[in-house]
């Protein structure tokens, strides 16, 4: 009813003389640019422009004190008898492919659990979501690193079994995997979009399909994830972006070294390194392109892969 | 409609360029020689790195100065010295660098010669550092022009925890004469003795001032005086080679526990922990130490030599400078604050000997009296070595900053770990520096 009062009202005003429809379509728009500009300054000021520079300084050598010097191609020449980026990349990319799928199963988990109405729900939702409000700050950083110390909880807890742990921060083989898993522990913010979505299936189908005689396990693989699929393909761009850019967590545990032995050199914190310790900014600039790229690569393939997996309801 | 678009894409567009104009913007101008301070209001910035103990410090020198100059107002800037520099060349970098900046020998080159820096015979109407050693002095010179001024100096040494000593009954040998023999034997014993709780040694291998006496002990050095790397790859090898043997005849910790406290801040690093007896330190930071791990009782010594040790080979390195942006819009209220901080003996009581033993002989006067014994013990250290010291090497050339943040340590821990044996680290580590002087010259 009051849809069809709304378009009642709407064609009335049409109807009205063109010129005071025109002043108001004038004011309205006056009022969307008053509104849109703290944003187009803020994207054009501190995310455009900037990437703009950074674009013309990938292409030069600029050591951050003096006038940068075009160089043509040099920075992207040099990228290819990089050892270190090789490395920066072998890290980033062990780190995104293990910890995503990772912290999205532990999340999706999660929050299949707390959907079967357990008592309590917010007060749990809570806690598992604190970590993620945690994860990403230095003071975590920092404790993960007393952690999984030589003499840290970790170890104190294997003591018990006898088992003397290496310093898991210290040893390169093992360094990576103690952030990843502080990523994966950070699983809270993909778990409530999961809880979000679970709660937007219908149960009649679930009531259905029990009629029907389905399983539970049956019931999750032909209900319950085919419909939360959209969720999980929006879970998974945004945990791959993410995952690429991480900085934080490396650069604490590390002490900005991105060490033991280059073994938690993250792309992002080499190019800090490089941009800021190194005065390479014109290099830095160039890494921070193919970053970009990587990732909208990746992205594109996410969303051309998406068509064979993702079902949208509707 | 489209008209007024067109025109904001364009006014977006002027924007962009403006942007990379700015970043374009290069630093350095000719400064104004002989500037007249100001009656008006005026501002300047003062940044160091430090511990709290000097940021106390320095915060009530910055009082003095304005009691004494009441139209000057000095906006303190302190943080640590992990990120320090990072904030410092981006701060550079947008053309905003502080005003007075306390600086590190191995980036004074790095800023100097890119134009950072004030040449201070431009503001020699105000600035008189004609009080410290000349030859002190001269370390704040690059190609011959002075940028910084040194607040002092400091040799090499190893500290050496007495209390773990007597708590394990191990005699701590006479260091006036020891070997290096001695001094691995000292330590392999305290850890047997203490039956791996401690170890002996907190070993070498990632800092530049430590690699330089070793490499003066075997008659070379990192840099000519024309700023060439010159160090010989075997001399490395050898320097890493010496941190493995002392890890494997367990006078030093684990290569894990080695991994663990690097690049700790001072008072969380094993020597101050208790968890080692002895390392390499800059004399200059015994009271650091001292203060830092009060529960302990801690002794200054040179180096162990073999008979074929050169001699002089302990040197005096510049701990820290004071130099001005040529950015800075202040330079004669700039050129004043470092002339206090070198002249002022007030300062030399509230600083003591936080930032080197003083190289303005007054300072030295005005801070004995107010030692208490480490502090005394720390001053007769430095006055015993300066008879054995030989000359100051040049200061860390443009490019080679990297050295201390982070160069040395990667290799080191390739080598700790295995992955490269200590020659072919050295290899790596002198082409890389190399590459990197090259491209900053």
């Amino acid at each position: 009813m009051s849809a069809l009062g709304e378009f009642r009202s709407l064609s009335r005003s049409r109807s009205k003389a063109g010129s005071a429809d025109h002043r108001e379509k004038n004011r309205d728009n006056k009022a969307a640019a008053v509104f849109l500009a703290p944003w187009v300054i803020g994207l054009v000021g501190i995310t455009l422009g900037p990437m703009i520079a950074s674009l013309y300084l990938a292409f030069t050598d600029y050591n951050l004190l003096q006038d940068p010097q075009f160089t043509g191609l040099d920075n992207i020449r040099r990228m290819f008898s990089d050892e270190r980026l090789a490395q920066s990349l072998k890290v980033t990319f062990t780190y995104v492919i293990v910890s995503v799928p990772l912290q999205l199963a532990v999340a999706l988990g999660l929050a299949l659990l707390l959907d079967r109405g357990i008592r309590g729900l917010p007060l749990y939702r809570s806690i598992l979501y604190l970590p993620s409000l945690l994860g990403a700050s230095v003071a975590i950083a920092v404790l993960w690193r007393l952690v999984f110390g030589t003499e840290g909880l970790v170890n104190a807890f294997l003591a018990i079994f006898g088992i003397e742990g290496p310093g898991w921060v210290s040893d390169p083989d093992t360094a990576l995997g103690t952030i990843i898993i502080l990523h994966v522990w950070t699983f809270g913010a993909p778990m409530v979009i999961f809880l979000a979505g679970l709660r937007q299936i219908p149960r009649e189908l679930y009531e259905a399909a029990a009629t029907d005689g389905a399983s539970r396990p049956k019931q999750l693989f032909s209900i319950t994830l085919p419909l939360l699929s959209p969720i999980i393909f929006f879970n998974l761009v945004l945990g791959l972006i993410g995952s690429f850019q991480s900085f934080t967590q490396a650069y604490i545990v590390s002490n900005g070294t991105g060490g033991p032995s280059d073994s938690t050199l993250f792309f992002s914190l080499y190019l800090y390194q490089e941009g800021f310790t190194s005065f390479r900014m014109g290099y830095a600039s160039a890494l921070a392109w193919l970053l970009l790229i990587i990732i909208g690569a990746f992205t594109a393939l996410n969303f051309w892969a998406s068509k064979y997996w993702v079902f949208y309801n509707d | 409609m489209t008209l007024r678009v067109r025109r904001s894409t364009r006014a977006g567009i002027a924007a962009v360029t403006v942007c990379v104009a700015l970043a374009s913007c290069g630093v350095g101008a000719d400064p104004v020689q002989n500037p007249e301070l100001s009656e008006d209001e005026v501002t300047i910035t003062l940044n160091w790195w430090g511990a709290d103990a000097r940021t106390q410090s320095t915060l009530d020198v910055i009082e003095l100065f304005e009691e004494e100059y009441p139209n000057i107002n000095v906006e303190a800037q302190y943080s640590d010295w992990t990120g320090y520099w990072d904030r410092l060349a981006t701060t550079t970098a947008a053309g905003d660098m502080p005003d007075v900046t306390q600086f590190d020998e191995l980036y004074l080159a790095s800023y100097a010669e890119r134009g950072a820096l004030l040449d201070l015979s431009s503001v020699s109407n105000i600035l008189d550092p004609s009080a410290v050693d000349a030859n002190v002095l001269d370390s704040g010179r690059v190609d011959g022009t002075l940028y910084a001024v040194p607040t002092g100096a400091t040799t090499n040494g190893i500290l050496i925890n007495t209390t773990l000593f007597e708590q394990y009954g191990v005699e701590v040998p006479d260091t006036t004469s020891w070997t290096w023999d001695d001094f691995e034997e000292a330590a392999t014993e305290l850890s047997e003795a203490s039956d791996g709780e401690v170890h002996g040694i907190s070993p070498f291998g990632q800092d530049s001032f430590s690699l330089n006496v070793w490499a003066r002990q075997h008659g070379g050095e990192l840099f000519d005086a024309e700023g060439d790397l010159v160090l010989d790859p075997e001399v490395l090898a050898a320097y890493w080679q010496r941190a493995l043997d002392w890890i494997d005849s367990g006078a030093a910790p684990s290569v894990g526990e080695i991994s663990e406290t690097m690049n700790l801040p001072l008072d969380q690093s094993s020597l101050v922990t208790g968890q080692a007896a002895m390392g390499f330190i800059p004399a200059g930071q015994f009271l650091a130490y001292q203060s830092a791990g009060p529960d302990f009782d801690y002794a200054l010594a040179n180096w162990p030599t073999d008979s074929d040790t050169a001699e002089g080979f302990q040197y005096l390195k510049p701990t820290m400078y004071w130099s001005a942006a040529s950015t800075t819009e202040h330079p004669a209220e700039a050129a004043l604050l470092i002339h206090f901080l070198a002249n002022d003996t007030r300062v030399a009581e509230s600083f003591g000997l936080d930032r080197g033993e003083p190289g303005n002989p007054a300072f030295r006067e005005a801070v004995e009296p107010l030692l208490d014994e480490s502090g005394r013990e720390s001053l007769a250290f430095t006055e015993a070595m300066s008879e054995e010291v030989g000359d100051t090497p040049p200061i860390t050339p443009n490019g080679a900053s990297n050295i201390g943040s982070g160069l040395l340590g990667r290799y080191y821990q390739q080598v700790l770990f295995g992955e490269s044996s200590p020659e072919e680290a050295a290899e790596g580590f002198l082409n890389e520096l190399g590459d990197s002087i090259t491209a900053a010259g």
